[in-house]
């Protein structure tokens, strides 16, 4: 190739259209991280099937033809009364006490335990967002009296205020979503707390007050986007502790009312009849298991996705550089500590903490 | 200084109309904690003592010292990012000192900061049109195709490749990362741009260049600086005139050529015989000033000139009385050195200080 082609060539890439550059991402990049790691494939995968599982529970009850709320007395139970068998008389799972679709039980009781999941995960990371970044950004007496409430909260045995609740008002879905929000946004805030006394002594959020911006829109666009990523994991792994609440709170009676079905009542209904029918205490735990488990491991595979540490593109897509095993034995606060040192570079919380 | 210099100051009579910034008396204390029950301040870090300055139109002034002189300190005092403890900052004749956030904000459009960390000084998770146009944002002065012109006219200014708009700053070198911040403080014109030390963090060739963006943005737009740095070199060559600091008061102050060829106070002397001369030939000839002990805590600062425990020239004179910030026999007027023995033309300093004797 000549000189002047090697010209030529030169200047056509300088004439074509202007791409628009557009720079990667720190969601990008941890995307790209999570898709490489088959753990955290394999858990996304499990919860996408759990979430179509619960919606599409009308579609089943349409298909099997049995009704969520409706027993079949006569090809539900046996000659003695008891639960029939996974596969007999047309039910897939067997059916429980009274001779209900155990299947369409399970599925129904999915959208409760998701829904309360979700939803109170959700509910508790605003709040607890919105507490942590003003308690930590306004500091002074503020904060003091926030993280004096946060401190409160962490302290309640949540069991006890839990069967208090319920033994004053009845059981509801209501109260369990309550009770759980309750208890679940002072972890967020007292993470996002401790990354925001850190992050607001750094010198953009100065270079932000010398141009004039006022304490919201730097704690929601110069601080918030740099809380994210914690945030993000937190969440992720506050889900499967808002079901296991859940399935808990209505094992114990006090939370959602049956006959609505939830994982937790049926494995209470379960226990009278567990020795005969090992089918309707085996099913509903195991899709517990499993739904917890899988956001588990997603919320770890996200964790190690967003520290860059791991490198995990550089050692094109493997998995042998995963570091999780680090993370055992590590309480849950402490190990998102330990995830998120070296992705946002900032200071370890504990030490930013007042003292006296 | 004391009361009587302060009438001394030579700005406000003779140069009133070209004057943009005047600190006068400026003083900052930063309270420090004891560990009781109570939060109850036991001591105060003078980190800033009774500093006057003033900032001429479309000049640099230089300032010099030791870390921790309390150079940052004044910067951020005269931007209106820390409350003052007493004195005043006089923006175009008009007192800004210690404004509620609203009522400085037309002023914020006035004066804007460059930071020395590139790293540090650009949020990692914004892109880099968000981050230039955030002055825009604040002062709602644009918005969107509008906005993003503005932004991509500054990025070509500073010498940034427009289409890199939609990066993010970890994909820029340092060099590259300082002419954001650059662009950032540029956005909204001011008149007021201080330099905290804005290429401290960099190599030496990417230094020159940002110097000469800044020099050429002050021809263009006609910009003042208040040039913070502890390389000697570049204040020299960025200012006109130069502010030496030592432990929170001014020590020597006067035109360029002037502090640098002939420096009055024993600690600027010093302070210039340390930097390396370029000229082998000269610096075989130089004397070195060597100073003995530590600058001293400003929680508890010396009595009497601050400098006298590790000055070679220091008399009892020195511990007793606080040396006025006036000018020498000698000296043009605007060179103002407060020394109550400074040093003469052909003195040669090189005897070790004395050790501190407090």
């Amino acid at each position: 190739m000549s000189i002047t082609e090697v010209q030529f060539q030169a200047t056509a890439v300088e004439d074509a259209p202007a791409k628009a550059i557009e720079g990667r991402s720190q969601w990008q990049l941890t995307w790209r991280r999570l898709t490489g790691d088959w753990v955290a494939v394999m858990s996304m995968v499990v919860v996408v099937l759990i979430c179509a599982f619960a919606l599409c529970a009308p579609l089943i009850a349409a298909a099997t033809g049995h009704p969520v709320y409706h027993a079949f007395p006569n090809k539900g139970t046996n000659a003695f009364g008891q639960p029939v068998g996974p596969g007999v008389n047309g039910f897939p799972l067997g059916t429980d006490a009274i001779g209900r679709d155990l299947l369409v039980r399970i599925a129904y009781g999915a959208r409760i335990s998701l829904f309360v999941g979700l939803f109170t995960t959700a509910v508790a990371a605003v709040f607890g967002v919105s507490v942590g970044l003003i308690a930590g950004y306004f500091g002074g007496w503020v904060d003091t009296v926030l993280a004096r409430i946060i401190d409160a909260v962490l302290a309640f045995p949540f069991i006890v205020l839990a069967l208090a609740l319920a033994a004053v008002l009845n059981p509801s879905l209501g109260i369990v979503i309550g009770v759980i929000t309750f208890f679940s946004w002072a972890g967020i805030s007292r993470i996002v707390r401790g990354q925001t006394l850190s992050l607001k002594e750094k010198e953009y959020i100065e270079a932000a007050r010398s141009l004039g911006a006022g304490p919201w829109r730097i704690m929601f666009i110069d601080i918030m986007p740099n809380l994210l990523g914690p945030v993000l994991v937190l969440a992720t792994l506050y889900i499967p502790t808002a079901v296991s609440f859940e399935a808990t709170l209505s094992f114990l009676g006090i939370g959602i009312p049956p006959p609505a079905p939830s994982w937790g009542n049926i494995l209470a209904e379960a226990q009278d009849h567990y020795q005969t029918a090992w089918w309707y205490v085996v099913f509903p735990a195991a899709v517990l298991l499993i739904t917890t488990l899988a956001f588990n491991l997603l919320g770890d595979g996200v964790r190690d996705a967003m520290d860059p540490r791991t490198e995990r593109i550089l050692a094109g897509g493997k998995t042998a550089t995963r570091r999780r095993g680090k993370h055992r034995g590590l309480s849950l606060d402490e190990a998102i500590l330990v995830g998120e040192q070296a992705d946002l570079s900032v200071d370890h919380p504990i030490s930013r903490t007042e003292e006296g | 200084m004391t009361e009587s210099a302060v009438d001394d100051f030579p700005s406000e009579a003779d140069m009133g109309s070209d004057v943009l910034v005047t600190a006068d008396k400026l003083t900052k204390h930063f309270p420090v904690y004891g560990s009781g029950v109570v939060r109850r301040a036991v001591a105060q870090v003078r980190a800033v003592d009774q500093v006057s300055l003033t900032i001429r139109k479309g000049r640099t002034l230089g300032l010099v010292g030791e870390t921790g002189c309390g150079k940052s300190t004044l910067a951020r005092c005269i931007a209106g990012l820390i409350p003052v403890t007493s004195g005043k900052v006089y923006f175009e004749g008009r007192d800004i000192t210690n404004l509620s956030r609203r009522a400085m904000q037309p002023f914020r459009r006035e004066i804007q900061m460059i930071f020395q960390d590139p790293y540090g000084s650009l949020n990692p998770r914004r892109r880099v049109g968000a981050i230039i146009g955030d002055p825009f944002a604040v002062h709602k002065t644009s918005t969107g195709a509008e906005r993003k012109r503005a932004v991509q006219d500054l990025m070509a200014r500073v010498g940034l490749n427009p289409e890199h708009y939609n990066r993010f700053p970890a994909e820029f070198s340092g060099g590259q990362r300082q002419r954001i911040g650059v662009a950032r403080a540029l956005a909204l014109r001011p008149k007021l741009i201080i330099c905290d030390e804005p290429v401290s963090a960099l190599d030496v060739s990417i230094q020159a260049q940002v110097l000469n963006l800044l020099a050429d943005l002050q021809d263009d737009f006609g910009l003042s600086y208040l040039f913070i740095a502890h390389d000697l070199e570049v204040v020299r060559h960025v200012s006109d005139a130069v502010t030496v600091m030592y432990l929170g008061r001014v020590a020597e102050y006067g035109p360029g050529d002037a502090v640098y060829d002939h420096p009055r106070h024993p600690y600027s002397a010093a302070l210039l015989s340390a930097a390396p001369a370029a000229d082998p030939d000269s610096a075989a000839q130089r004397q070195r000033v060597l100073l003995t002990g530590d600058v001293p805590s400003p929680i508890n600062p010396p009595s009497g000139c601050r400098f006298h425990p590790r000055c070679p020239k220091a008399r009892d004179l020195c511990a007793t009385a606080d040396p006025p910030l006036e000018t020498k026999a000698g000296d043009p007027a605007a060179h103002l050195t407060a020394c109550h023995y400074p040093v003469q033309e052909g003195e040669i300093l090189a005897r070790a200080g004395r050790r501190e004797h407090r």
